[in-house]
């Protein structure tokens, strides 16, 4: 075998290989002697099939397997021999081949870059933490019992105004025809929630307790009911009471009927919940500035490979969308070819990234267990509730499904690692800054 | 019939006289004294078998040997059953002459 180097360019190694006929034709016969030793033929005893009969009926097949592995072994070679780092598997070319003759093929190879990741300790991001306020607990305490309120009567005699609850009872009619399901009883009306009609609430503004209000209102053009929409409607109401509402009071008792044990242990609930999304969220948000100042600092050239395949990814998702009719109000406008440009620096950053990701957590023998791939694969599983049982089987089914788990694991890990390692300056923010989309922040970069 | 008088066959004779080539260990063993073996019809003689060889193969014969192969006798489903016999003819070719059995014709 005779491996030639064509060309070295960047990242590009190129190779000529060439395998003499001898050689091809020795592999063959060594693999018809292996085959003849299980195969039957009608007329001879198995194993004592002559060559030329062997020849005659598996040397095509045999022929075609030892070049592939010829080749293969030929590309392999190349790599090794010349102590490379392939991203991708080896292009391969046949050049020239003829029964009988030399075989000669091309092999294409891209390598990794090496990559000397640049010195993290001196590194420092930005983490923005927002601390949970007790504004923000009180107001989702708030929430909770608006949720719960009850109403009382309102005992002295006044208009109604915006707010109140009124308890009516109510009797349409649409072209003086009185309709079923335009009537009600007892009915807990609040002004101003907008649950009836347009304007029907209006109109009871100013309405006292024990008063007949006529009520004319027209169904709006959209009504969901079509043979309504549009027409005008009289309704007759009846105000019983005045009602005014009243949150239910914050206390043990409320927190009970949440399932907590009294007040305090709702409000500590609360603010760890909060806590915890903000936490994430600055997780997230130092994570990103790390990737940025990392793909800052480095600027090692990229197998043109592996971004192709990224590049096509990412285009390929983008025109699914763009069929859904979702495009990026960013992106409309843009012609393709600068989208493609842009689209393809992504890419590129993408693929330089994950190369520094992986080179970063090999030298520092950052591995994924299996006891982590093992609680990915159920937490996965428990996404699915009810298919428990066929996730799970197809997960034991695909092992490279559960490979593909391990990706995300793993670059938590690195990421999680180099965060120890570089200096992390945590800036107390506001939460809308902290919960401001990082993607906007750019477009208004930009 | 003389020695040296030569039969001639039709072109149908010779198809039909040379039914196969028999491939079987025994038969591959006659290559390297180059003979070849043929199933041939049960009616050919050594002279139409020796033109028929010639004749396809465009070859030079030098000797026929033939035999009468009894079938077997085979019980199928109770039933006794008995393969038909075929005439298997052994070709001697002269030096320097060769048949690719497994060509065809």
């Amino acid at each position: 075998m005779q491996i030639i180097e064509t060309s070295a360019e960047g990242l590009r190694r190129d190779f000529k290989v060439v395998i003499t006929a001898q050689d091809i034709e020795s592999r063959v016969q060594t693999r018809l002697t292996e085959v003849g030793k299980t195969v039957k033929i009608p007329g001879f005893r198995p194993g004592k099939v002559p060559m030329p009969i062997l020849k005659q009926r598996y040397g095509q097949s045999v022929m075609g397997e030892v070049l592939e592995a010829a080749v293969n072994d030929g590309a392999q070679q190349a790599v090794s021999d010349n102590n490379l780092r392939p991203a991708l598997q080896p292009k391969i070319e046949v050049l020239k081949f003829d029964p009988g003759q030399d075989l000669e093929f091309a092999v294409q190879v891209e390598l990794l870059p090496e990559i000397e990741p640049a010195d993290l300790s001196a590194v420092e991001i930005e983490k923005p933490v927002a601390t949970v306020a007790d504004d923000t607990v009180t107001e989702a305490l708030g929430r909770l019992s608006k949720g719960r309120r009850t109403t009382e009567k309102v005992e002295e005699d006044r208009p109604a105004v915006t707010g109140d609850i009124l308890l009516i009872d109510f009797d349409g009619s649409v072209d003086g025809e009185k309709r079923p399901g335009m009537k009600g009883d007892d009915y807990e009306l609040e002004l101003g929630s907008g649950s009836f009609i347009p304007g029907f609430e209006d109109q009871l503004v100013g309405a006292k307790a024990g008063s007949d209000v006529t009520v004319n209102v027209s169904f709006p053009e959209a009504y969901h009911a079509a043979e309504l929409a549009g027409k005008a409607a009289v309704f007759e109401v009846k105000v019983k009471e005045i009602r005014s509402a009243k949150d239910a009071e914050l206390n043990d008792d409320l927190a009970k009927s949440f399932g907590f044990d009294d007040l305090e242990a709702l409000k500590a609930a609360i603010k760890e919940r909060t806590e915890g999304e903000y936490g994430q969220t600055s997780r997230l948000r130092a994570k990103r500035s790390l990737l940025d100042k990392l793909a800052e600092l480095h600027s090692f050239e990229v197998p043109a490979g592996m971004v192709e395949i990224e590049f096509d990814q990412i285009w390929k998702r983008l025109q699914e969308e763009l069929a859904r009719g979702g495009a990026d109000a960013e992106d409309e406008g843009k012609d393709e070819e600068a989208l493609k440009a842009e689209y393809r620096d992504i890419a590129v950053r993408r693929v330089r990234l994950g190369l520094l990701l992986s080179e970063i957590g090999r030298r520092n023998n950052i591995s994924v267990t299996r006891e982590e791939l093992q609680k990915a694969m159920f937490d996965e599983v428990r996404r699915y509730p009810g298919q428990e049982q066929q996730v799970f089987e197809f997960f034991q089914k695909n092992p490279q499904a559960v490979e593909s788990l391990r990706a995300p694991i793993y670059e938590d890990k690195v990421v999680d690692f180099i965060l120890g390692t570089v200096k992390v300056n945590e800036v107390t923010v506001s939460v809308e800054e902290l919960m401001r989309d990082p993607d906007e922040d750019e477009a208004a970069a930009a | 019939m003389s020695t040296s008088k030569k039969t001639t066959i039709s072109a149908e004779r010779m198809y039909d006289v040379v039914v196969a080539p028999v491939i079987t260990e025994k038969a591959t063993m006659g290559s390297e004294h180059n003979q070849v073996t043929f199933k041939v019809r049960m009616d050919a003689t050594k002279p139409e078998i020796k033109a028929a060889v010639e004749g396809l193969f465009k070859v030079k014969v030098t000797a026929v040997n033939t035999s009468v192969v009894k079938g077997k006798t085979k019980r199928f489903r109770g039933t006794i059953g008995r393969r038909s016999d075929y005439k298997k003819a052994v070709v001697t070719l002269a030096e320097g002459s060769s048949i690719d059995v497994t060509t065809g014709v």
